[in-house]
């Protein structure tokens, strides 16, 4: 049966509310079509739609003369008129509803689950939140993580050459991911406001170097503070129209820019300080240790603050010709993507189509040691995937200390081969990671409970 | 429900029948009913607010009813007046056709207490119900008129 909600709102919010209300329930209820109607008048708003009803709702109708906030909506279709319509043709208006499908708006994927599936369990909305934010990212860092590997044809290449302007292009591409994962977070949560403050807080998170868990971060905060903003600023009705032009985009986007810098920001940087002295102190004492700290750091935010400081070290130590850790590293930064690749492989049925094709491309990524290829992953269910990458990041660390091996070069990935004698030995390097993929791929087949929509 | 309309309409804002004439004129006859109710105070403003509605929309909700309203200055508590019109009156509704209903509600421009508002909501979600505007139309006197809007 499918469920229609409705919301009429008219200016003096005496009459036309009320009579488009009763309207559609009239007009519903002779076709045996479920519908709640809400009704913004007067005396306030009464029979307010649930974030539950909207999830399950058909399709909703608004028939009112005054703005409605349909950021709510995102992703339902919707049939929208004047206040009178609802009054005059309740019937055509549901049957019109009724006949809507899905648009390929933000939130329809999530909308069409929860209808598909047979029970009425849907996904907390956490991760739909998360879900969107991915989604849009994903072209991103397969567009930029491709363009990258491309330009590793030639390590190093000069400026201005073709392989380099690839980089450039791949590395934009690159730039634009966790500002665009925060945007969408924020409007999965606050709609087309909240859009503006995601970005900023996104770039200010990788400015920060807070890489995509503070992206995460970013975007919740910018949906909650702009919706919040919202429905909580009342001005008189003469400078209303300053509110969507003026005040929330800026109000939004200073709060969450100064809890970036200063909320986020300030720890992140007493954290990496405090990091960098940490592992200086483990030194080579215990290399087997340091392997593994290395690479479950490499894992943990690929690409935000605890694995740029673990490559910033490595990094470090090249200058003085201790070659250990960076290959430790690097070995580390491949099997998360490389794991999430063999994972699609291994349990096809565990992802969706669009995740074993995103795996495929991570399997290039991590040969290239674009760690970023796994992110998509990582971010759509954190709390599952992330130990598994910091476990196969930790082993492949550890064994590529043990094994002695030493990498010469800051990055390239396998395209390093390439290089002669920039590592070795070359067999156990592949070892450590070949066995790094394999221990990230069975566990996360083993954390992942059920196929996440992406 | 039995709701407390008294306050709201009286015999002073019962007119059964009224001529026919434009909708200003209509408006203004039944604006002098709530002048005398109390409820207007300012009839020029009130009568302007209620146009200046009406500029951004007719009123006429269809069906041969009208709901001319404002919430104006002139108004110092809410009020309803309702007429039964003596023939078919133009009033521009959404349906194309004449009115032969016309209900007008006024209300204070500062914000009252909800529950005479509860009744004018009550009355818009009733008029969309054929029984119940066929009740109005066939009622004799004013005072069936009132026991009706009482019950509703």
């Amino acid at each position: 049966m499918k469920k229609l909600l409705a919301v009429t709102a008219c200016p003096t919010g005496i009459a036309h509310t009320y009579m488009a209300a009763e309207s559609l329930q009239k007009a519903a209820g002779e076709k045996n079509v479920p519908i709640k109607v809400e009704t913004r008048g007067a005396v306030g708003v009464e029979n307010e739609l649930s974030a539950a009803e909207i999830a399950e709702a058909h399709a909703i109708i608004i028939a009112a003369d005054t703005d409605v906030d349909e950021a709510r909506f995102a992703g339902k279709p919707i049939v929208k008129v004047a206040v009178a319509q609802g009054i005059k043709i309740p019937g055509q208006l549901i049957e019109q509803a009724l006949a809507l499908q899905a648009s390929a708006g933000t939130a329809a994927p999530q909308a069409q689950v929860a209808e598909g599936s047979d029970g009425k369990r849907k996904q907390p909305v956490f991760y739909k939140h998360l879900m969107t934010g991915v989604s849009h990212m994903l072209p991103l860092v397969v567009a930029g993580g491709l363009l990258i590997a491309l330009s590793f044809f030639k390590l190093n290449p000069d400026e201005g050459t073709f392989l380099a302007n690839l980089l450039k292009i791949g590395g934009a591409a690159m730039g634009l991911m966790v500002p665009i994962l925060a945007a969408f977070i924020a409007f999965s949560i606050g709609g087309k406001p909240a859009l503006a403050p995601g970005l900023v807080g996104g770039m200010l998170s990788t400015q920060l170097g807070a890489g995509f868990l503070g992206g995460i971060l970013a975007g919740f905060l910018a949906g909650y503070v702009a919706k919040w903003l919202i429905q909580n600023i009342k001005l008189p009705r003469s400078m209303e129209g300053l509110k969507p032009l003026l005040i929330v985009p800026f109000l939004s986007v200073l709060v969450v820019g100064l809890l970036m810098v200063y909320v986020i920001g300030t720890p992140i940087k007493s954290l990496m300080d405090a990091l960098t002295v940490w592992l200086e102190g483990i030194g080579s004492g215990n290399k087997i240790m340091l392997g593994a700290i290395l690479g479950g750091m490499m894992a943990l935010d690929m690409g935000g603050p605890f694995n740029k400081i673990a490559y910033t070290f490595a990094v470090g130590l090249l200058g003085s010709g201790v070659y250990g850790p960076m290959a430790a590293v690097m070995a580390a930064g491949m099997t998360p993507p490389l794991g999430i690749w063999l994972a699609t492989v291994l349990a096809p049925k565990k992802f969706t189509q669009e995740e074993r094709e995103a795996g495929k491309v991570a399997s290039i990524l991590g040969l290239s040691f674009i760690t970023e290829g796994a992110i998509p992953f990582g971010a759509a269910d954190p709390f599952r995937i992330i130990p598994a990458f910091m476990i196969g990041s930790g082993l492949t660390g550890a064994l590529s200390m043990v094994f002695d091996v030493t990498l010469r070069a800051p990055h390239g990935g396998i395209f390093v081969l390439l290089v002669p004698n920039a590592i070795s030995p070359v067999f156990m390097y592949l070892i450590a990671i070949a066995i790094g993929t394999v221990v990230t791929a069975l566990l996360v087949n083993l954390f992942k409970k059920k196929t996440t929509q992406l | 429900m039995e709701l407390n309309i008294h306050e709201l309409l009286t015999e002073d804002t019962v007119f059964l029948p009224l001529e026919v004439g434009t909708k200003e004129e209509v408006i203004a006859r039944m604006t002098e009913g709530l002048k005398l109710s109390g409820s207007v105070t300012d009839g020029v403003q009130y009568v302007s607010d209620v146009l200046a509605r009406e500029a951004t929309g007719s009123t006429g909700i269809g069906f041969g009813v009208a709901i001319p309203h404002g919430k104006s200055a002139g108004v110092v508590k809410p009020g309803l007046a309702v007429a039964r019109m003596a023939g078919p009156t133009d009033w521009d509704s959404l349906d194309e056709t004449p009115v032969s209903i016309v209900f007008l509600i006024a209300v204070p421009k500062e914000n009252v207490g909800n529950e005479h508002l509860q009744i004018l909501v009550a009355l818009s979600r009733k008029l969309i119900h054929d029984d119940f505007r066929q009740s109005l139309l066939d009622a004799g006197s004013k005072q069936e008129i009132i026991d009706i809007l009482k019950n509703m």
